[in-house]
């Protein structure tokens, strides 16, 4: 028999954990798309690609070029597309801004040409369906308490684009995958937290039942705006300085200590809006235990995150007690590696 | 037309209303019945009689006022015939919505006491150890508010345009009760009470440019791949908690 056989869509009746469970898990994220699948090592493998994009003039010459440096690029109005982590490094190389598909955790107004950018992107990362209409879990953002969001428009779109692609798409929500992929020891109950780069997403669950989700738009692209405009750099340039390796508990020039001072400051922010949402909301879960707090996200990987969470975490009286607070280990792909639990498992 | 609605009025003017039972305390066993359109039909006989007998109109014009009246009878005839089908059309509708709402109540309340053990369940949930998915609430939300619209929508308008307005004051008032309930209890809830479609919106018409041919060189680039940590672990918690493990 082989692996894949009997799987077909009801992956929760698996009898064995070892075997690859059919399902993809795919984290639509403002910066980065990650595509997760199990691979036969009994592993996952996380094909990661930057979601971003820069035009340059279209002639023999440059088109030569890309193709020699292996550099992805497609043909669009006329103009040669730079694709990904290379639009990014050619965005710092010329001084320009890489133009962005997503904002704010959302697929942009201002971005309409880049619909077909984004499908080759998931599409090059997603890989073939195994099986007709296998299973992808994709994540999207909460409604966010800071800004008026058209959530139902973003999912309907990436909905459509990934069953176009032969899968049978669903959409979980972000924070929730983080708990499916850090709290499987606490029962899948606690806080997950998404530092992406557009919005930070928090869920609080129950025995992996959501019982609260929202958003603050403010994440990467936040801290990268503020510490531009203060700095008069472009935000490529901020983004690579936040990327390149810092610790935000020890700023060691100028533009460091422009991206701890945000760094802080988003942290504090989504720590306020948990807080206040635990002490105003309603249908609230009263935790008998203390819960683990998880936070992932391409935008926790800065050094000295999670000790920066912790100190502001400390300052403020939490309505509810909490054990442990602790980054992934592998926090830029820990959505899709949830997203990939959910579509293992068939949940949502 | 006007003459037998002249009678009517006449006859409600110059005559009294009883009940069926005030006729019998009045020793009145049997009645005899006689209707509007028969005492004009006497009337006119009579009137045609009279002048014809007088020699004060020509045969001819008697015979055309005749023919006219006849005329006239038998659209009247036809409209009453009407009216009585109608009404007896709208009887029997009002009989099956009766019917269907008494179902509906029932339903609704078996719904609403499902809802309100599922609450209190959810509102033990931790301390509990387990409780319902918030799906299934909404679940349960989706069927009360679905029962909702059904009884504020009846099949057949009709019924009410057509004289039913009683009925449908009395559709309106559960309506609306209902519909205080439902908001009350979906804010207590926190889930919304609204009826949403189920059809999914496609919003594959945005992918029409994005289909075509693009001249690009992805297919030849390699992506980058980081390898994690398993899920196996995460699956076995996973379905345990669902019961499966």
């Amino acid at each position: 028999m082989t692996q894949h056989q009997n799987h077909n869509q009801s992956n929760a009746d698996n009898g064995s954990d070892t075997a690859i469970a059919l399902g993809k898990g795919l984290d639509v994220g403002t910066a980065n798309l990650a595509a997760a699948v199990q691979n036969d090592e009994g592993g996952i493998t996380v094909t990661v690609e930057r979601n971003a994009f820069l035009d340059i003039p279209s002639d023999v010459y440059s088109k030569n070029m890309l193709t020699k440096l292996k550099v992805p690029y497609i043909v669009h109005n006329n103009k040669l597309v730079v694709i990904g982590e290379a639009a990014f490094e050619l965005a710092n190389v010329f001084g320009r801004e890489t133009r962005r598909p997503m904002s704010d955790g959302l697929i942009s107004p201002n971005e309409q040409d880049a619909l077909p950018m984004m499908k080759l992107i998931i599409s090059k990362i997603l890989g073939e369906p195994r099986v007709p209409g296998e299973n992808c879990y994709f994540c999207v953002p909460a409604p966010s308490l800071d800004v008026d969001n058209n959530v139902v428009y973003h999912q309907g779109l990436f909905e459509s684009l990934i069953n176009k692609m032969g899968f049978t798409a669903h959409a979980i929500n972000e924070a929730h995958a983080v708990i499916f992929a850090e709290l499987a020891e606490n029962d899948f109950t606690g806080i997950g937290l998404s530092f992406g780069g557009g919005m930070a997403n928090a869920c609080i669950a129950y025995k992996s039942i959501p019982c609260l989700s929202f958003s603050v738009a403010r994440g990467g692209d936040w801290i990268d705006k503020n510490v531009a405009n203060v700095l008069g750099c472009p935000r490529s340039k901020a983004t690579h300085i936040k990327e390149r390796g810092i610790d935000i508990r020890d700023p060691k020039s100028r533009e460091e200590e422009a991206v701890a001072i945000y760094y802080r400051s988003l942290i504090n922010y989504v720590l306020q809006n948990i807080k206040s949402r635990f002490e105003s909301g309603q249908n609230m879960p009263s935790f008998n235990a203390p819960v683990d707090i998880a936070c992932a996200g391409g935008t926790s990987m800065v050094g000295g995150f999670i000790e920066v969470f912790r100190e502001e975490f400390a300052k403020i009286d939490f309505p509810i007690p909490v054990g442990r607070i602790f980054r992934s280990e592998e926090a830029l792909t820990a959505v899709a590696k949830g997203c990939l639990v959910a579509a293992a498992i068939g949940e949502g | 037309m006007e003459s037998v609605n002249d009678i009517k009025e006449a006859l409600s003017a110059r005559s009294r209303t009883a009940t069926l039972d005030e006729l019998r305390s009045e020793g009145r066993r049997r009645v005899r019945l006689v209707r509007a359109e028969q005492i004009a039909q006497m009337i006119q006989e009579a009137v045609h009689s009279a002048v014809e007998q007088s020699g004060l109109i020509a045969q001819e014009e008697v015979d055309a006022l005749v023919e006219k009246s006849r005329i006239e009878f038998k659209s009247i005839l036809r409209e009453r015939e009407a009216e009585v089908q109608k009404a007896h059309d709208v009887a029997e509708a009002l009989a099956e919505r009766e019917a269907e709402l008494t179902e509906l109540k029932a339903r609704f309340a078996e719904v609403s006491a499902a809802l309100a053990q599922t609450r209190q369940q959810l509102a033990q949930a931790p301390a509990a150890g387990g409780g319902p998915s918030g799906d299934m609430v909404m679940s349960l939300m989706q069927e009360v508010a679905n029962l909702k619209a059904s009884m504020a929508h009846p099949a057949q308008p009709q019924v009410a345009a057509a004289g039913g307005g009683d009925f449908s004051a009395a559709i309106e008032k559960l309506t609306g009760t209902l519909n205080d309930r439902l908001e009350k209890l979906g804010k207590k809830m926190g889930v919304s009470a609204a009826v949403e479609s189920d059809a999914p919106v496609d919003f594959g018409g945005l992918f029409r440019d994005a289909d075509k041919q693009i001249e690009s060189n992805m297919a030849n680039i390699e992506v980058k791949q980081k390898s994690g940590g398993g899920i196996a672990g995460n699956l076995a918690r996973l379905k345990k908690l669902k019961g499966g493990g």
